[in-house]
Protein backbone atom coordinates (compact mmCIF):
# COMPACT_ATOMS: atom_id res chain seq x y z
CA UNK A 1 0.00 0.00 0.00
CA UNK A 2 2.85 1.84 0.78
CA UNK A 3 5.43 1.85 -2.27
CA UNK A 4 3.86 3.33 -4.83
CA UNK A 5 3.25 6.62 -2.88
CA UNK A 6 7.11 6.21 -1.54
CA UNK A 7 7.59 5.84 -4.98
CA UNK A 8 7.03 9.55 -5.86
CA UNK A 9 8.13 11.17 -2.66
CA UNK A 10 11.34 9.56 -3.58
CA UNK A 11 11.27 10.73 -7.37
CA UNK A 12 10.32 14.51 -6.34
CA UNK A 13 14.08 15.12 -4.62
CA UNK A 14 15.88 13.52 -7.55
CA UNK A 15 17.38 14.62 -10.26
CA UNK A 16 16.13 12.54 -12.79
CA UNK A 17 13.52 14.33 -15.10
CA UNK A 18 11.75 10.91 -16.25
CA UNK A 19 10.84 9.71 -12.60
CA UNK A 20 12.76 6.85 -13.71
CA UNK A 21 15.53 4.99 -12.16
CA UNK A 22 18.37 5.56 -11.17
CA UNK A 23 16.70 8.69 -9.59
CA UNK A 24 19.55 10.93 -9.73
CA UNK A 25 21.32 13.50 -7.56
CA UNK A 26 19.83 14.15 -4.64
CA UNK A 27 18.23 17.55 -5.46
CA UNK A 28 15.39 20.54 -4.23
CA UNK A 29 15.23 22.08 -7.58
CA UNK A 30 11.83 20.28 -8.15
CA UNK A 31 10.77 21.90 -5.15
CA UNK A 32 12.27 25.16 -6.34
CA UNK A 33 10.50 25.04 -9.36
CA UNK A 34 7.30 24.47 -7.94
CA UNK A 35 7.77 27.66 -5.51
CA UNK A 36 8.25 29.85 -8.74
CA UNK A 37 5.44 28.98 -10.38
CA UNK A 38 2.96 31.59 -9.01
CA UNK A 39 -0.48 29.11 -10.19
CA UNK A 40 1.45 26.93 -7.51
CA UNK A 41 0.21 30.08 -4.90
CA UNK A 42 -2.91 30.83 -5.93
CA UNK A 43 -4.12 26.80 -5.91
CA UNK A 44 -2.47 27.12 -2.11
CA UNK A 45 -4.55 29.76 -0.73
CA UNK A 46 -7.56 28.65 -2.19
CA UNK A 47 -6.97 25.18 -0.79
CA UNK A 48 -6.18 26.67 2.46
CA UNK A 49 -9.54 28.49 2.43
CA UNK A 50 -11.48 25.67 1.33
CA UNK A 51 -9.78 23.13 3.69
CA UNK A 52 -10.09 25.08 6.99
CA UNK A 53 -13.67 26.38 6.34
CA UNK A 54 -15.24 22.47 5.23
CA UNK A 55 -12.77 21.84 8.62
CA UNK A 56 -14.41 24.43 11.27
CA UNK A 57 -17.91 24.32 9.06
CA UNK A 58 -18.21 20.29 9.00
CA UNK A 59 -17.14 19.65 12.40
CA UNK A 60 -19.79 22.06 14.04
CA UNK A 61 -22.65 21.00 11.96
CA UNK A 62 -21.70 16.90 12.46
CA UNK A 63 -21.33 17.21 16.31
CA UNK A 64 -24.18 19.55 16.56
CA UNK A 65 -26.22 16.38 14.48
CA UNK A 66 -24.15 13.49 16.58
CA UNK A 67 -25.40 15.63 19.80
CA UNK A 68 -29.11 15.44 18.27
CA UNK A 69 -28.50 11.60 17.56
CA UNK A 70 -27.70 10.23 20.90
CA UNK A 71 -30.91 11.66 21.79
CA UNK A 72 -32.75 9.18 19.66
CA UNK A 73 -33.76 5.53 19.74
CA UNK A 74 -30.86 3.49 18.43
CA UNK A 75 -33.00 2.52 15.55
CA UNK A 76 -33.77 5.74 14.50
CA UNK A 77 -30.54 7.28 15.29
CA UNK A 78 -29.34 4.03 12.97
CA UNK A 79 -31.46 5.03 9.65
CA UNK A 80 -30.41 8.60 10.18
CA UNK A 81 -26.64 7.97 10.08
CA UNK A 82 -27.34 5.66 7.24
CA UNK A 83 -29.12 8.16 5.11
CA UNK A 84 -26.57 10.90 6.15
CA UNK A 85 -23.32 8.71 5.35
CA UNK A 86 -25.56 7.90 1.23
CA UNK A 87 -23.19 10.63 -0.14
CA UNK A 88 -20.19 9.06 0.47
CA UNK A 89 -21.21 5.58 -0.81
CA UNK A 90 -22.43 7.96 -4.50
CA UNK A 91 -19.81 8.11 -7.20
CA UNK A 92 -18.58 11.20 -7.09
CA UNK A 93 -18.40 12.24 -10.35
CA UNK A 94 -22.19 11.76 -10.39
CA UNK A 95 -22.83 14.09 -7.27
CA UNK A 96 -20.35 16.82 -8.64
CA UNK A 97 -22.16 16.96 -11.86
CA UNK A 98 -25.81 17.04 -10.22
CA UNK A 99 -24.26 19.72 -7.71
CA UNK A 100 -23.03 21.73 -11.01
CA UNK A 101 -26.44 21.43 -12.79
CA UNK A 102 -28.03 22.69 -10.24
CA UNK A 103 -26.05 25.60 -9.61
CA UNK A 104 -26.20 26.64 -12.76
CA UNK A 105 -29.83 26.04 -12.87
CA UNK A 106 -30.51 28.48 -9.92
CA UNK A 107 -28.29 30.43 -11.37
CA UNK A 108 -25.69 30.75 -8.98
CA UNK A 109 -22.04 31.81 -9.38
CA UNK A 110 -19.16 29.02 -8.89
CA UNK A 111 -16.07 29.38 -6.86
CA UNK A 112 -14.61 28.33 -3.86
CA UNK A 113 -17.64 29.25 -1.66
CA UNK A 114 -19.67 26.51 -3.86
CA UNK A 115 -16.56 24.13 -3.23
CA UNK A 116 -16.93 24.66 0.20
CA UNK A 117 -20.63 23.94 0.47
CA UNK A 118 -20.37 20.97 -1.57
CA UNK A 119 -17.44 19.36 0.61
CA UNK A 120 -19.64 19.62 3.27
CA UNK A 121 -22.24 16.89 2.11
CA UNK A 122 -19.65 14.02 2.08
CA UNK A 123 -17.41 15.47 5.12
CA UNK A 124 -20.58 15.80 7.70
CA UNK A 125 -20.82 12.06 7.70
CA UNK A 126 -17.39 11.35 8.94
CA UNK A 127 -17.97 13.40 11.80
CA UNK A 128 -20.78 12.33 13.02
CA UNK A 129 -19.40 8.76 12.97
CA UNK A 130 -16.54 9.50 14.71
CA UNK A 131 -18.29 11.85 17.41
CA UNK A 132 -21.31 9.65 17.73
CA UNK A 133 -19.39 6.54 18.36
CA UNK A 134 -17.31 8.60 21.35
CA UNK A 135 -20.72 9.93 22.53
CA UNK A 136 -22.21 6.55 22.86
CA UNK A 137 -19.59 5.58 25.63
CA UNK A 138 -19.92 9.17 27.49
CA UNK A 139 -22.24 8.99 30.66
CA UNK A 140 -24.90 11.70 30.26
CA UNK A 141 -25.60 11.46 34.26
CA UNK A 142 -22.81 14.10 34.92
CA UNK A 143 -24.77 16.64 32.40
CA UNK A 144 -28.46 15.78 33.59
CA UNK A 145 -26.46 16.53 37.91
CA UNK A 146 -25.02 19.95 36.02
CA UNK A 147 -28.56 21.20 34.66
CA UNK A 148 -30.06 19.75 37.97
CA UNK A 149 -27.44 22.51 39.62
CA UNK A 150 -28.89 25.11 37.68
CA UNK A 151 -26.05 25.04 34.69
CA UNK A 152 -27.52 26.49 31.34
CA UNK A 153 -27.65 23.97 28.51
CA UNK A 154 -24.80 25.57 26.49
CA UNK A 155 -22.84 25.99 29.82
CA UNK A 156 -23.30 22.12 30.28
CA UNK A 157 -22.63 21.49 27.02
CA UNK A 158 -18.91 23.42 27.11
CA UNK A 159 -18.29 22.64 30.85
CA UNK A 160 -18.57 19.17 30.70
CA UNK A 161 -19.56 17.72 27.12
CA UNK A 162 -16.80 19.23 25.12
CA UNK A 163 -13.85 18.80 27.56
CA UNK A 164 -14.78 14.76 27.34
CA UNK A 165 -14.86 14.68 23.63
CA UNK A 166 -11.94 17.65 22.46
CA UNK A 167 -9.94 15.15 21.08
CA UNK A 168 -12.67 13.23 18.98
CA UNK A 169 -13.84 16.43 18.51
CA UNK A 170 -10.14 17.31 16.47
CA UNK A 171 -9.47 14.30 15.00
CA UNK A 172 -12.86 14.47 13.74
CA UNK A 173 -11.95 17.83 12.06
CA UNK A 174 -8.64 16.54 11.07
CA UNK A 175 -10.21 13.75 8.92
CA UNK A 176 -12.84 16.31 7.18
CA UNK A 177 -9.96 18.39 6.45
CA UNK A 178 -7.93 15.50 4.78
CA UNK A 179 -10.97 14.52 2.93
CA UNK A 180 -11.12 18.14 1.68
CA UNK A 181 -7.63 18.99 0.90
CA UNK A 182 -7.27 15.45 -1.24
CA UNK A 183 -10.93 15.80 -3.41
CA UNK A 184 -10.36 16.43 -6.55
CA UNK A 185 -13.42 15.42 -8.72
CA UNK A 186 -16.22 17.58 -6.87
CA UNK A 187 -13.60 20.21 -6.46
CA UNK A 188 -12.70 20.49 -10.33
CA UNK A 189 -16.48 21.36 -11.18
CA UNK A 190 -17.71 23.36 -8.69
CA UNK A 191 -15.01 25.45 -8.62
CA UNK A 192 -15.86 27.17 -11.51
CA UNK A 193 -12.33 29.07 -12.90
CA UNK A 194 -10.59 28.25 -9.61
CA UNK A 195 -7.92 25.97 -8.98
CA UNK A 196 -6.60 24.24 -6.18
CA UNK A 197 -3.84 21.97 -5.26
CA UNK A 198 -5.71 18.90 -6.62
CA UNK A 199 -6.76 20.63 -9.71
CA UNK A 200 -3.09 21.66 -10.30
CA UNK A 201 -1.84 17.90 -10.09
CA UNK A 202 -4.60 17.28 -12.76
CA UNK A 203 -3.55 20.25 -14.94
CA UNK A 204 0.02 18.70 -14.64
CA UNK A 205 -0.57 15.61 -15.23
CA UNK A 206 -2.54 15.92 -18.30
CA UNK A 207 -0.17 18.37 -20.56
CA UNK A 208 3.38 17.59 -19.75
CA UNK A 209 5.69 15.82 -18.07
CA UNK A 210 6.36 17.95 -15.54
CA UNK A 211 8.40 16.88 -13.03
CA UNK A 212 7.79 19.39 -10.20
CA UNK A 213 4.45 17.26 -10.24
CA UNK A 214 6.43 15.28 -8.03
CA UNK A 215 7.29 17.86 -5.23
CA UNK A 216 3.77 18.86 -5.42
CA UNK A 217 2.65 15.26 -5.22
CA UNK A 218 4.71 15.10 -2.31
CA UNK A 219 3.09 18.40 -0.18
CA UNK A 220 -0.14 17.28 -0.25
CA UNK A 221 0.00 13.53 0.57
CA UNK A 222 2.42 14.59 3.51
CA UNK A 223 -0.60 17.00 4.36
CA UNK A 224 -3.68 14.68 4.15
CA UNK A 225 -1.24 12.01 5.66
CA UNK A 226 -0.30 14.26 8.33
CA UNK A 227 -3.98 15.19 8.76
CA UNK A 228 -5.01 11.82 9.47
CA UNK A 229 -1.76 10.02 11.56
CA UNK A 230 -2.54 13.03 14.18
CA UNK A 231 -6.34 12.18 14.14
CA UNK A 232 -5.88 8.63 14.78
CA UNK A 233 -3.29 9.70 17.61
CA UNK A 234 -5.20 11.71 19.33
CA UNK A 235 -8.40 9.67 19.18
CA UNK A 236 -6.08 6.58 19.59
CA UNK A 237 -8.19 4.36 16.91
CA UNK A 238 -11.34 4.83 18.29
CA UNK A 239 -13.43 4.60 15.35
CA UNK B 1 -39.18 20.30 24.28
CA UNK B 2 -36.54 17.46 24.52
CA UNK B 3 -37.86 16.75 20.55
CA UNK B 4 -37.61 20.36 19.79
CA UNK B 5 -33.92 20.31 21.30
CA UNK B 6 -32.96 17.48 18.75
CA UNK B 7 -34.25 19.10 15.99
CA UNK B 8 -32.81 22.07 16.39
CA UNK B 9 -29.57 19.91 16.72
CA UNK B 10 -29.83 18.34 13.99
CA UNK B 11 -31.37 20.78 11.60
CA UNK B 12 -27.23 22.17 10.12
CA UNK B 13 -26.76 18.60 9.06
CA UNK B 14 -30.29 18.14 7.49
CA UNK B 15 -30.05 21.10 5.59
CA UNK B 16 -26.62 20.36 4.35
CA UNK B 17 -28.21 16.82 3.50
CA UNK B 18 -31.09 18.04 1.43
CA UNK B 19 -29.71 21.10 0.04
CA UNK B 20 -26.52 19.49 -1.30
CA UNK B 21 -27.76 15.68 -1.99
CA UNK B 22 -31.12 15.14 -2.27
CA UNK B 23 -32.55 18.18 -3.93
CA UNK B 24 -29.31 18.26 -6.41
CA UNK B 25 -29.71 14.29 -7.16
CA UNK B 26 -33.55 14.58 -7.80
CA UNK B 27 -32.88 17.66 -10.13
CA UNK B 28 -30.17 15.82 -11.95
CA UNK B 29 -32.60 12.84 -12.28
CA UNK B 30 -35.62 15.48 -13.89
CA UNK B 31 -33.10 16.87 -16.07
CA UNK B 32 -32.52 13.06 -17.33
CA UNK B 33 -35.76 13.61 -19.24
CA UNK B 34 -35.13 16.94 -21.09
CA UNK B 35 -33.96 17.57 -23.90
CA UNK B 36 -31.10 19.99 -25.34
CA UNK B 37 -31.93 22.40 -28.08
CA UNK B 38 -29.56 24.89 -29.70
CA UNK B 39 -27.51 24.15 -26.38
CA UNK B 40 -30.27 25.21 -23.90
CA UNK B 41 -32.03 22.81 -21.82
CA UNK B 42 -35.65 22.33 -22.82
CA UNK B 43 -38.23 21.10 -20.10
CA UNK B 44 -39.93 17.71 -21.47
CA UNK B 45 -40.63 14.54 -20.34
CA UNK B 46 -39.14 12.09 -22.97
CA UNK B 47 -37.48 8.68 -22.64
CA UNK B 48 -35.07 9.36 -25.50
CA UNK B 49 -32.27 9.74 -23.76
CA UNK B 50 -32.40 6.78 -22.52
CA UNK B 51 -33.48 5.45 -25.29
CA UNK B 52 -30.15 6.48 -26.99
CA UNK B 53 -27.89 5.31 -23.76
CA UNK B 54 -29.28 1.65 -24.28
CA UNK B 55 -28.25 2.48 -28.47
CA UNK B 56 -25.03 3.80 -27.97
CA UNK B 57 -23.19 3.26 -24.54
CA UNK B 58 -24.59 -0.95 -24.26
CA UNK B 59 -21.04 -1.68 -24.96
CA UNK B 60 -19.64 0.81 -22.81
CA UNK B 61 -21.89 0.20 -19.55
CA UNK B 62 -20.91 -3.60 -20.66
CA UNK B 63 -17.29 -3.20 -20.30
CA UNK B 64 -17.81 -1.16 -17.28
CA UNK B 65 -19.74 -3.32 -15.32
CA UNK B 66 -17.15 -6.67 -16.00
CA UNK B 67 -13.97 -4.47 -15.30
CA UNK B 68 -15.20 -2.27 -11.99
CA UNK B 69 -16.80 -6.59 -10.85
CA UNK B 70 -13.10 -7.64 -11.55
CA UNK B 71 -11.93 -5.07 -9.54
CA UNK B 72 -14.17 -5.19 -6.91
CA UNK B 73 -13.90 -8.99 -6.50
CA UNK B 74 -10.15 -8.84 -6.35
CA UNK B 75 -10.36 -6.18 -3.57
CA UNK B 76 -13.00 -7.91 -1.52
CA UNK B 77 -10.94 -11.11 -2.00
CA UNK B 78 -7.49 -9.61 -0.60
CA UNK B 79 -8.75 -7.19 1.56
CA UNK B 80 -10.41 -10.27 3.23
CA UNK B 81 -6.90 -12.40 3.22
CA UNK B 82 -5.24 -8.82 4.82
CA UNK B 83 -8.25 -8.84 7.41
CA UNK B 84 -7.87 -11.99 7.88
CA UNK B 85 -3.70 -11.97 8.21
CA UNK B 86 -4.79 -9.16 10.43
CA UNK B 87 -6.60 -10.52 13.09
CA UNK B 88 -5.44 -14.39 13.10
CA UNK B 89 -1.84 -14.75 12.46
CA UNK B 90 -0.19 -11.08 12.25
CA UNK B 91 0.26 -10.79 15.84
CA UNK B 92 2.06 -7.57 16.27
CA UNK B 93 2.36 -6.80 12.96
CA UNK B 94 -2.12 -6.48 12.78
CA UNK B 95 -1.88 -2.83 14.23
CA UNK B 96 0.62 -1.20 12.26
CA UNK B 97 -0.97 -2.55 8.69
CA UNK B 98 -4.28 -1.44 9.61
CA UNK B 99 -2.44 1.77 11.02
CA UNK B 100 -1.16 2.01 7.64
CA UNK B 101 -4.68 1.49 5.43
CA UNK B 102 -6.24 4.01 7.51
CA UNK B 103 -3.28 6.40 7.32
CA UNK B 104 -2.87 6.10 3.75
CA UNK B 105 -6.87 6.28 2.87
CA UNK B 106 -7.92 9.64 3.18
CA UNK B 107 -4.95 10.57 1.29
CA UNK B 108 -3.54 11.18 -2.54
CA UNK B 109 -5.85 9.95 -5.10
CA UNK B 110 -4.39 11.82 -7.54
CA UNK B 111 -0.92 10.97 -6.75
CA UNK B 112 -1.76 7.23 -6.10
CA UNK B 113 -2.94 7.18 -9.81
CA UNK B 114 0.36 9.52 -11.06
CA UNK B 115 2.83 6.54 -9.42
CA UNK B 116 0.78 3.98 -10.74
CA UNK B 117 1.60 6.03 -14.21
CA UNK B 118 4.92 5.85 -13.33
CA UNK B 119 5.57 2.60 -12.19
CA UNK B 120 3.82 1.17 -15.26
CA UNK B 121 5.18 3.31 -17.58
CA UNK B 122 7.63 1.66 -20.94
CA UNK B 123 10.50 3.56 -19.15
CA UNK B 124 8.66 2.77 -15.68
CA UNK B 125 9.79 0.86 -12.81
CA UNK B 126 7.99 -2.43 -13.49
CA UNK B 127 9.41 -3.17 -17.46
CA UNK B 128 13.23 -1.82 -15.69
CA UNK B 129 13.09 -4.73 -13.39
CA UNK B 130 11.78 -7.06 -15.14
CA UNK B 131 14.19 -6.53 -18.20
CA UNK B 132 17.27 -6.15 -15.76
CA UNK B 133 15.81 -9.57 -14.01
CA UNK B 134 16.24 -10.32 -18.01
CA UNK B 135 12.05 -12.29 -17.66
CA UNK B 136 11.70 -9.81 -20.95
CA UNK B 137 13.83 -9.30 -24.42
CA UNK B 138 11.64 -5.69 -24.79
CA UNK B 139 9.08 -3.26 -22.19
CA UNK B 140 5.96 -4.88 -22.01
CA UNK B 141 4.17 -1.58 -23.78
CA UNK B 142 0.17 -2.84 -22.73
CA UNK B 143 1.34 -2.68 -19.02
CA UNK B 144 0.02 1.24 -18.72
CA UNK B 145 -2.73 2.63 -20.77
CA UNK B 146 -4.73 -0.42 -20.39
CA UNK B 147 -7.26 -2.11 -18.79
CA UNK B 148 -4.70 -3.72 -16.83
CA UNK B 149 -3.37 -0.53 -15.43
CA UNK B 150 -7.13 0.42 -14.61
CA UNK B 151 -7.41 -2.37 -12.23
CA UNK B 152 -4.15 -2.51 -10.62
CA UNK B 153 -4.54 1.42 -10.00
CA UNK B 154 -7.80 0.94 -8.67
CA UNK B 155 -6.97 -1.92 -6.43
CA UNK B 156 -4.68 0.09 -4.78
CA UNK B 157 -6.88 2.58 -4.39
CA UNK B 158 -9.75 0.91 -2.93
CA UNK B 159 -7.47 -1.47 -0.84
CA UNK B 160 -7.67 0.37 2.68
CA UNK B 161 -11.16 1.19 2.17
CA UNK B 162 -12.25 -2.22 1.68
CA UNK B 163 -10.28 -3.63 4.56
CA UNK B 164 -11.48 -1.39 7.13
CA UNK B 165 -15.35 -2.90 7.09
CA UNK B 166 -13.76 -6.62 6.97
CA UNK B 167 -11.38 -5.70 9.66
CA UNK B 168 -14.36 -4.51 12.10
CA UNK B 169 -16.44 -7.74 10.95
CA UNK B 170 -13.61 -10.15 12.01
CA UNK B 171 -12.49 -8.06 15.15
CA UNK B 172 -16.26 -8.69 16.91
CA UNK B 173 -16.31 -12.39 16.11
CA UNK B 174 -15.24 -13.51 19.29
CA UNK B 175 -12.67 -16.60 20.14
CA UNK B 176 -15.12 -19.11 21.52
CA UNK B 177 -16.77 -20.47 18.79
CA UNK B 178 -13.66 -20.67 16.42
CA UNK B 179 -11.89 -22.83 19.49
CA UNK B 180 -14.94 -24.82 19.96
CA UNK B 181 -14.79 -25.91 15.97
CA UNK B 182 -11.21 -26.82 16.11
CA UNK B 183 -11.66 -28.67 19.11
CA UNK B 184 -14.63 -30.70 17.89
CA UNK B 185 -12.44 -31.84 14.73
CA UNK B 186 -12.61 -29.09 12.40
CA UNK B 187 -10.20 -28.07 9.42
CA UNK B 188 -8.81 -24.67 9.40
CA UNK B 189 -11.18 -24.36 5.94
CA UNK B 190 -14.14 -25.69 7.47
CA UNK B 191 -13.82 -22.75 10.13
CA UNK B 192 -13.52 -20.51 7.52
CA UNK B 193 -16.54 -21.27 5.49
CA UNK B 194 -18.71 -22.14 8.58
CA UNK B 195 -18.05 -20.33 11.04
CA UNK B 196 -16.09 -16.70 10.45
CA UNK B 197 -17.49 -16.32 6.84
CA UNK B 198 -21.12 -16.43 7.75
CA UNK B 199 -20.47 -13.68 10.29
CA UNK B 200 -18.45 -11.62 8.08
CA UNK B 201 -21.45 -10.75 5.31
CA UNK B 202 -22.04 -7.40 6.08
CA UNK B 203 -18.49 -6.81 6.01
CA UNK B 204 -18.01 -8.56 2.77
CA UNK B 205 -21.30 -6.76 0.99
CA UNK B 206 -19.59 -3.41 2.36
CA UNK B 207 -16.09 -3.94 0.96
CA UNK B 208 -17.68 -5.96 -2.42
CA UNK B 209 -20.68 -2.07 -2.64
CA UNK B 210 -17.80 0.25 -2.18
CA UNK B 211 -15.36 -0.84 -4.36
CA UNK B 212 -17.85 -1.90 -7.16
CA UNK B 213 -19.37 1.49 -6.69
CA UNK B 214 -16.32 3.80 -6.82
CA UNK B 215 -14.90 2.13 -9.51
CA UNK B 216 -18.08 2.07 -11.60
CA UNK B 217 -18.37 5.86 -11.47
CA UNK B 218 -14.46 6.70 -11.91
CA UNK B 219 -13.69 8.22 -14.69
CA UNK B 220 -10.31 9.72 -14.03
CA UNK B 221 -8.15 6.56 -13.50
CA UNK B 222 -9.17 5.21 -17.02
CA UNK B 223 -8.47 8.98 -18.18
CA UNK B 224 -5.01 8.99 -17.04
CA UNK B 225 -3.64 5.22 -17.28
CA UNK B 226 -6.53 3.58 -19.39
CA UNK B 227 -5.23 4.59 -22.63
CA UNK B 228 -7.06 5.76 -26.07
CA UNK B 229 -9.40 1.93 -25.54
CA UNK B 230 -10.56 1.97 -22.09
CA UNK B 231 -13.40 4.07 -21.79
CA UNK B 232 -15.67 3.58 -18.91
CA UNK B 233 -19.24 5.15 -18.30
CA UNK B 234 -17.67 7.74 -16.41
CA UNK B 235 -15.90 9.12 -19.32
CA UNK B 236 -18.76 9.48 -21.54
CA UNK B 237 -20.57 10.60 -18.63
CA UNK B 238 -17.95 13.23 -18.02
CA UNK B 239 -18.09 14.28 -21.77
CA UNK B 240 -21.38 14.19 -22.36
CA UNK B 241 -21.08 17.14 -19.76
CA UNK B 242 -18.42 18.76 -20.73
CA UNK B 243 -17.36 18.58 -24.66
CA UNK B 244 -20.69 18.05 -25.93
CA UNK B 245 -22.71 20.09 -23.40
CA UNK B 246 -25.95 17.37 -23.00
CA UNK B 247 -26.38 17.41 -19.57
CA UNK B 248 -29.54 15.62 -19.94
CA UNK B 249 -28.10 12.39 -21.98
CA UNK B 250 -24.92 12.32 -19.18
CA UNK B 251 -27.92 12.31 -16.45
CA UNK B 252 -29.24 9.32 -17.81
CA UNK B 253 -26.37 7.84 -18.26
CA UNK B 254 -25.17 8.19 -14.76
CA UNK B 255 -28.98 6.61 -13.70
CA UNK B 256 -28.71 3.49 -16.17
CA UNK B 257 -25.33 2.53 -14.70
CA UNK B 258 -26.36 3.25 -10.91
CA UNK B 259 -29.91 1.50 -11.26
CA UNK B 260 -27.60 -1.53 -12.87
CA UNK B 261 -24.56 -1.56 -10.37
CA UNK B 262 -28.02 -1.18 -7.45
CA UNK B 263 -29.30 -4.51 -9.23
CA UNK B 264 -26.08 -5.96 -9.19
CA UNK B 265 -25.25 -5.48 -5.95
CA UNK B 266 -28.22 -7.18 -5.02
CA UNK B 267 -28.04 -9.95 -6.66
CA UNK B 268 -24.15 -10.49 -5.23
CA UNK B 269 -25.77 -10.27 -1.68
CA UNK B 270 -28.30 -12.79 -2.57
CA UNK B 271 -26.07 -15.11 -4.08
CA UNK B 272 -23.25 -14.25 -1.16
CA UNK B 273 -26.07 -15.61 1.32
CA UNK B 274 -27.09 -18.43 -0.43
CA UNK B 275 -23.64 -19.85 -0.56
CA UNK B 276 -22.82 -19.08 3.03
CA UNK B 277 -26.17 -20.53 4.36
CA UNK B 278 -25.32 -24.17 6.21
CA UNK B 279 -26.02 -27.09 4.63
Amino acid sequence: MLSPLVLVVFFSFGSNQNATFPVGALTLDWYRVLFKNPEFWVGLKNSLVITVSVGVLSTVIGTCAAMGITKLKSTKANTVISALSLPIMMPPLVLALALVSIYSGLGIRMGVHTVIMSHLVFTQPFVIVIVNAQLANFNFASVDSARDLGASPMRSFFDIVLPNIRPTIIGAALIAMAISLDDFIITFFTIGNGMTLPTLIWGMMRTSLDPSINALGTLVLFATIGFSAIALRITKYQS
Amino acid sequence: MQDQKTKILLAPAALVFTGLFVVPLSYFFVISFWRIRLYKLVQDFSFSNYVSVFQEYMHAAVFTFFISLTIAIVTTFLAFAIAYLVRFKAGRFGPFILYIAMVTMFGGYLVKIYAWKTILGTNGILNSAMLWVGMIDEPLSWLLYSPVAVVLTLLHFLLPLALLPLVGALNSITDDPILVARDLGATGYRTLVDIILPQCQPGIVSAFALSFFISAGDYVTPRLVGGPDTFMVGNFIESQFVNRLNAPLGAALAFSTLTICLIALALFRILLSRSLAPK
